[in-house]
């Protein structure tokens, strides 16, 4: 279900790691209350550094998507705001999908239209300052 | 971020007979990482290694493992070590070495070493100089993590190792690293495995370190602005620090930059671009523009 | 576990010294008779130095201890030995500079001066028992061709052969500091032992480590060559400090 993570995308492999979480939270893959893979285990099994597994379970935590029970494991969010969370990413990919069509239209291709998005979200990590 | 340092060089110097292997090598090992240390062939890895474990004495500089100085006997107690030639003792039997190596550490993990003589199959009787490269080096692998110790030290754990007994290799590591509380510094020049499971990284060039860092703190900072403009692009260079490389091929001015990106890309407009890309980078790549060189 | 690799290390050409040295000395033994029939025969007329020695070792021979001395003590066994000791002396951390795994060593948690003593002790063990073992078959088998020869004087002997002869075994042990190869050491060493031989052989001289390890003091009048013996082993513990100093310091 979890996918090793692409460490030639330049994207720290924690926040891959994250996406797929929440993907599969997203998709039904996981539910509230499931238990997710130990980090240990994980970790093996994908061939990734533990501490990964571990800041990427943390960061999850952080943002409320997952629960860290001690000695228990890690645990998917019962928590409305998972859900509200999938509901907006769920909502925002009919926005994403009419702005892709429309750039398409005016004939940019697809490997243009990542590059400005990539450049406006990186302008964005900053402070929001727009170019 | 007070982190503790298991390994720690200050400056270090090593020269063989006139010929200096080591420049002012500065770098810190955080305990608990996995710390991939890559470089040329030729550029200082072994040299470091030899250093840290007291088999060549530094010209000058300071080193520390554990806290302590490098000519202490003490921190090979502590360290398990695989050398990048794997080489142990041809006339012993893979048997012979185990009982041969492990009453030097009293803290002698025989679960382990009946777990990984298992999950290697190694076999017991047959002496070393007849084992394929790949046997050797699980083997030595094995004398190195059964041990108790709290840090590996591998020189290029994986060289001359198929993909798949590399990646065996690598999952052996990194089971071992979550179950253990071991920190890890191994030298390579395979970038794709120092991404994969390191978590800070140095690249030492002509006996120097030209970067160091957590390795997704250097995935974010390191970046390639690509400006485009109508006619040649212009000569000249950057104020703002953080430009590693600058690279013109006819309209097209390339920079990799360690950060401040921001900054650059503000005296970029003011040469009046035509466009301006702001692009991720990976490790890869910051290597060859790091160690190939000048401009 | 140390002392085990030194072993399996140096147990080939221990083993091979130690048969032929125990050939040899029964040789000595069963030998003799054949000696004593052919003596009659010896020519008295040669000329030179070599006449010189015929006539002298046919006088030796005419007495089994003038006899054993003379075929044993004087010769066969230094010769063997002080191979052997060269032999067994090479070798070490630097022999193995790429493959056998020094590195491997270096990383264990021993010092370098306890890796070069287990060595160097192993060593001293293993020419112990070729100095001593062989020589005291004589003894052992004289009395099955109807001689007699003591144990005392054996042992005596041997131990003159054994302290002074310890010189070359710990140059070679020194030289193989200073090289990577086995080979230089080797061969360094034995031309040292066969030149300082060929000199000590010339008439005017009449000291000297072969001498000493020869014991001819002892056996011509029964004084032990003390002088001789504590020269032999000074420069032996001066060789093998020097060999530990290179060691200690040495890059790898």
């Amino acid at each position: 279900m979890l996918f090793r993570p692409n460490p030639s995308l330049g994207v720290p492999i924690y926040l891959q790691l994250m996406e797929q979480v929440k993907h599969a939270i997203e998709t039904g893959a996981l539910r509230p209350g499931e238990q997710l893979p130990g980090i240990r285990p994980l970790a093996e099994e994908l061939v990734m550094n533990p501490n990964t597994v571990a800041k990427a379970y943390r960061e999850l935590e952080h943002e409320g998507v997952i629960e860290l029970r001690h000695g228990a494991g890690a645990f998917v969010s019962a928590q409305p705001r998972t859900k509200k969370l999938a509901e907006a990413v769920r909502d925002a990919q009919p926005v994403v999908a009419a702005t892709v069509k429309r750039l398409r239209a005016r004939g940019l291709t697809d490997e243009e239209i990542r590059r400005l998005f990539e450049a406006e979200l990186a302008g964005m990590r900053r402070g929001g300052r727009r170019g | 971020m007070a982190e503790s340092l298991i390994i720690e060089t200050t400056d270090l110097h090593k020269s063989y007979d006139g010929v200096e292997a080591l420049r002012g090598l500065t770098l810190g090992v955080p305990t608990g990482s996995i710390y991939g240390f890559l470089g040329r062939n030729g550029a200082g890895k072994t040299t470091t290694i030899k250093v840290l474990l007291g088999m060549a004495r530094p010209s000058s500089g300071q080193a520390r493992v554990f806290g302590l100085d490098v000519d202490n006997p003490e921190i090979r107690r502590r360290t398990g070590f695989v050398s990048e030639e794997k080489d142990l003792y041809d006339f012993m039997t893979v048997d012979e070495m185990i009982r041969f190596t492990a009453p030097f550490f009293p803290r002698w993990r025989a679960d382990l070493e009946q777990r990984y003589l298992r999950k290697f199959e190694l076999p017991s009787n047959r002496k070393i100089k007849a084992l394929s490269r790949g046997t050797r080096t699980k083997l030595a692998l094995l004398l190195a993590l059964c041990r108790g110790a709290e840090l590996l030290i591998l020189d290029e754990p994986t060289s001359g190792l198929d993909p798949a007994m590399a990646e065996e290799v690598l999952q052996a590591l990194v089971a071992h690293v979550a179950g253990e509380e071991t920190t890890v510094f191994f030298s390579s020049h395979q970038i794709a495995e120092v991404d994969q499971i390191a978590d800070h990284v140095a690249i030492i060039d002509r006996g120097c370190a030209v970067v160091t860092g957590a390795l997704d703190d250097l995935r974010e900072r390191y970046q390639r602005i690509q400006l485009v403009f109508d006619g040649d692009a212009p000569q000249g260079g950057f104020r703002a620090p953080g430009v590693v490389r600058l690279r013109r091929k006819g309209r097209m001015l390339t920079i990799m930059s360690s950060g401040g990106t921001e900054e650059i890309v503000e005296e970029a407009s003011a040469m009046h671009p035509l466009s301006v890309e702001v692009v991720p980078v990976t490790l890869k790549e910051i290597f060859l523009e790091t160690v190939t060189g000048e401009e | 576990m140390l002392w085990y690799k030194s072993w399996l290390e140096t147990r080939w050409r221990f083993l091979i010294g130690l048969v032929l040295l125990i050939f040899s000395a029964l040789s000595t033994v069963f030998t003799y008779p054949q000696v004593l029939k052919l003596l009659p025969m010896v020519p008295q007329h040669i000329n030179g130095e070599i006449g010189r020695r015929i006539r002298e070792a046919a006088e030796l021979a005419r007495d089994f201890r003038g006899y054993v001395w003379s075929d044993w003590f004087r010769q066969n066994l230094p010769e063997k030995w002080t191979l052997f000791a060269v032999l067994i002396g090479t070798g070490g951390l630097l022999a193995h500079s790429s493959g056998g795994g020094t590195l491997f060593t270096l990383s264990l948690p021993v010092s370098r001066k306890r890796l070069l003593g287990v060595r160097t002790a192993t060593g001293f063990i293993e020419l112990f028992v070729l100095a001593f073992v062989p020589s005291l078959l004589i003894p052992l088998f004289s009395p099955a061709i109807g001689q007699h020869y003591g144990v005392g004087s054996a042992v005596i002997q041997s131990a003159c052969l054994f302290i002074a002869g310890s010189v070359f075994f710990s140059l070679a042990a020194l030289l193989s500091t200073m090289f990577n190869d086995i080979w230089r050491p080797m061969l360094i060493a034995l031309g040292v032992a066969i030149v300082v031989s060929l000199v000590e052989q010339a008439p005017q001289v009449s000291f000297g480590i072969f001498h000493v390890m020869h014991g001819e003091s002892y056996f011509r009048h029964g004084a032990l060559p003390w002088v001789g013996l504590l020269a032999s082993a000074a420069l032996s513990v001066v060789l093998q400090y020097g060999a530990m100093v290179n060691i200690a310091r040495r890059d790898f």
